[in-house]
């Protein structure tokens, strides 16, 4: 009885252990490292304002178009970073973009393969409409009583979102094909957490300015700093 | 069942539009010279026209009590190889020999062409994005009413099928996942209290944003919509269900509110309505906003009265005269020609007494445009006019059936019009479409509402025309009347309008018990005249 318990533990324990090993698992057990990605853009912000002629107490009076978004240093904003052609398995955590104040929040996610939250915190109505190749296309609406709703995004894409009541409004949801992602905050950077270490490519995608790559070496347990360039095709 | 009458609703309405439509006539006088500007675009309509013609003779076969129900089958295997012969011959001219709706006249159509390249069908009874065969086989027969899809139900019902299994080749792949049927929710049929959850539900997921308040395509986001391909949109106008692209059957409405339709901004709300069953009561309420079809008039009827004739086109007076339904066809006979007319419709009532006459206009125009412009909307289209509409008679009237030439008149026969622009109306002298000249020192005035889409328009002037450019109206009188009309917010000016060839007017006596005999003889005439536009487009075909 006390064995059979003993040897109950024991292999709990060892699953566990197994577990605890794989789990943060990719990088540390190769030895991962972090990547910090600097995005510049020389050229002008695009940002452009429209007049709003309804829902302008959520919506406000004017709407902003965000095009190119450029940060003090020149650091380009809604990039999205990752390891070019690395290989690893879906985070599990679900992504979520949110509808404020007739835009969305963030203007560009990134995700694995798997299920969206797509909330609707203006509680007017919205519709979801993405335009994708490797997915389908959705166009659901979302009216104000429909605070969240789910959606499965399978395949790796930048996929475009836009609602067609507010013309303006559009986010970004970058599937990837592995857990080896940032996007770009107002400065520019974007952290790739647990990397695997040794020569890699870093590849940068922006809506507007489409992709830039540059090769890094990762060293395991440390963080490299990465500049890269975007300019106007 | 549904379906079948659908159609029958939809080929009456082309009928009508055909029969009682003037532009018959504008398109046979195009069939036989052509413009030497644009022989591409000609070669193009004069097909299109064919096309239609083939309808005219099937309404022509329905007044005389053929009744016409097309065999509707159940799906068949199409042959591809059969179906190519077909589509080059009567589809490529719009939707290109490689299916990219690239054809030689897809620039001129609004909405354009389906690109069928890209698998994307706008009016699926499926829930996924494949269509299903009959889906495709429906559109081709039917046709997509308001577009410049026309029905294809004179083709014989195995060369449509074949036409299914060719046009699914130019997206193989998209085919490659089967249909999967669309299971609508129980249906609620109609009644009172379905009718006001509809419409509370109508309000609640803010259909209006883009189809109105009372239904009439004028929401505050109807500047902005464009397909999934970039190019502009109008959302559906509710209180005209003939014009609806999937069809105007309970189920047709019900299943395109569920599942959207696919490569426009109408989203799918299957998922997004408090209940299942408030799809049905959506539809209920969308039925409870307009006629099934549109009722048109064969003659324009002017009741005399002993009162006064109010000014304004709210007043009760007006709600109790009698409504003559017009139909409108976009201008093509002149550059620069209108092939996407706004205004399809307008409906005329009439008074007159002892002093003047009045004539009150009703027309659906989604912005409200004067010379000056409007509030500017994202997206909105920047040339902009004035919107305007006009009623068109012979400067003088004279017994017989001689008329001006209805597009404004010319040089020998002008025309006088009674033109109301951007909220004002007037006198104008034409002698062709663009000699117009303004008369001055006349007594015409009018009252302007507009609400919801909609404008309501009373115009108001003396019997007696003063000088030699103003006609006088004579009580129990033919007069013949035509009608123009611009949506200056879509940019129509000039002869990019809407228009009508000649009706009649016909002046009734107050009081008067002597119902007419005469509908019915104008009723033959018009038929002979669409008989001799048949029998002349035969011809061309011959050429
Ligand atoms: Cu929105």
């Amino acid at each position: 009885m006390m064995r059979k318990a003993l040897a109950g533990f024991a292999a709990v324990a060892l699953m566990a252990g197994t577990a605890w090993v794989a789990a943060p698992p990719f990088a540390d057990a190769q030895g991962g490292g972090t990547v910090e990605v600097e995005v510049k853009y020389s050229g002008a912000a695009d940002v452009q304002t429209l007049k709003v002629n309804k829902d302008t107490e959520q919506c406000g009076k004017e709407a902003k178009v965000e095009n190119i978004v450029v940060g003090g240093n020149k650091g380009l904003a809604n990039a999205v970073a990752s390891i070019a052609g690395a290989k690893g398995q879906p985070t599990g955590k679900k992504a979520a973009i949110d509808q404020k104040g007739c835009k969305f929040v963030p203007h560009v996610i990134a995700t694995t393969p798997g299920e969206v939250d797509i909330l609707n915190s203006d509680g007017i109505l919205h519709n979801i409409h993405t335009y994708s190749t490797a997915n389908p296309s959705i166009n659901k609406a979302q009216p104000k009583f429909k605070k969240t709703m789910t959606e499965k995004f399978e395949k790796p894409e930048f996929i475009k979102v836009t609602c067609d009541v507010h013309s303006w409004m559009l986010g970004w949801i970058a599937v990837m094909p592995h857990p080896y992602f940032g996007v770009t905050n107002e400065s520019g950077v974007a952290k790739i957490e647990n990397a695997p270490a040794g020569k890699q490519t870093v590849e940068v995608w922006h809506e507007k300015l489409g992709k830039v790559t540059k090769d890094v070496e990762v060293k395991p347990g440390a963080t490299t700093k990465v500049t890269v360039e975007m300019v106007k095709k | 069942m549904a379906r079948t009458s659908a159609g029958r609703a939809t080929r009456r309405a082309h009928l009508l539009r055909c029969l009682l439509g003037p532009l018959p006539a504008a398109y046979s006088e195009y069939a036989a010279v052509g413009p030497s500007s644009a022989p591409r675009i000609w070669t193009l309509l004069v097909a299109l026209f064919r096309a239609r013609v083939g309808l005219h003779a099937l309404g022509v076969s329905l007044i005389i009590g053929v009744v016409f129900a097309p065999s509707e089958g159940s799906a068949q295997a199409g042959d591809a190889n059969a179906g190519k012969a077909v589509y080059e011959r009567k589809c490529a001219m719009c939707h290109g020999v490689k299916g990219d709706g690239k054809g030689a006249g897809a620039e001129l159509l609004d909405p354009k062409p389906r690109d069928f390249t890209s698998g994307v069908y706008k009016i699926r009874t499926t829930a996924n994005k494949t269509p299903s065969d009959q889906d495709l086989f429906r559109i081709i027969t039917a046709g997509m009413p308001g577009t410049s899809m026309p029905p294809w139900d004179v083709l014989p019902e195995k060369e449509r099928w074949n036409l299914v299994a060719y046009i699914k080749t130019f997206a193989a792949d998209k085919f490659k996942e089967a249909p999967k049927k669309l299971e609508l929710p129980k249906e609620v049929s109609s009644s009172e209290a379905s009718i006001k959850r509809g419409k509370e539900m109508y309000e609640a997921i803010e259909c209006h944003k883009c189809h109105g308040n009372l239904g009439r395509a004028d929401g505050p986001s109807r500047p902005e919509l464009k397909d999934d391909w970039g190019h502009p949109i109008a959302p559906a106008n509710l209180t005209k269900r003939w014009t609806f692209r999937g069809g105007a059957s309970r189920t047709e409405i019900a299943t395109r509110i569920a599942n959207g339709v696919l490569g426009t901004p109408m989203p799918s709300f299957i998922d997004s309505v408090e209940k299942p069953e408030d799809v049905w009561h959506l539809t209920n309420y969308i039925l409870s906003l307009g006629p099934e079809s549109p009722a048109y008039a064969t003659l324009v009827t002017v009741n005399g009265t002993t009162d006064a004739i109010p000014d304004d086109p709210n007043a009760e007076f007006w709600k109790k005269a009698a409504p003559n339904t017009i139909p409108l066809m976009g201008q093509v006979i002149v550059d620069p020609r209108n092939f996407n007319p706004i205004i399809d419709l307008v409906i005329v009532r009439g008074a007159y007494n002892d002093k003047e006459i009045a004539f009150h206009l009703t027309w659906d125009d989604p912005s409200q445009t004067t010379a000056e412009g409007r509030a500017d909307a994202p997206g909105a289209a920047k040339k902009i006019a004035a919107d305007a509409i006009a009623l068109q008679f012979p400067s003088k009237i004279v017994p017989g059936t001689e008329r001006p030439y209805f597009l404004m008149g010319d040089a020998t026969d002008s025309v006088y019009l009674l033109r109301w622009e951007g909220g004002k109306a007037g006198e104008v002298s034409a002698s062709g479409p663009t000699k117009l000249k303004t008369l001055e020192g006349g007594e015409v005035v009018s009252k302007t509402v507009y609400e919801n889409g909609q404008y309501r328009v009373v115009i108001k002037r003396p019997l007696a025309g003063k000088g030699e450019e103003r006609p006088t109206f004579q009580p129990s009188t033919f007069v013949p009347v035509a009608f123009q009309a611009w949506d200056g917010g879509a940019g129509e000016t000039g002869t990019r309008m809407s228009l009508t060839s000649w009706y009649y007017l016909r002046l009734e006596p107050p009081q008067s018990n002597r119902r007419f005999v005469v509908p019915p003889v104008v009723a033959l005439l018009t038929l002979v005249a669409m008989l001799l536009v048949v029998r002349a487009a035969s011809r061309g075909r011959g050429r």
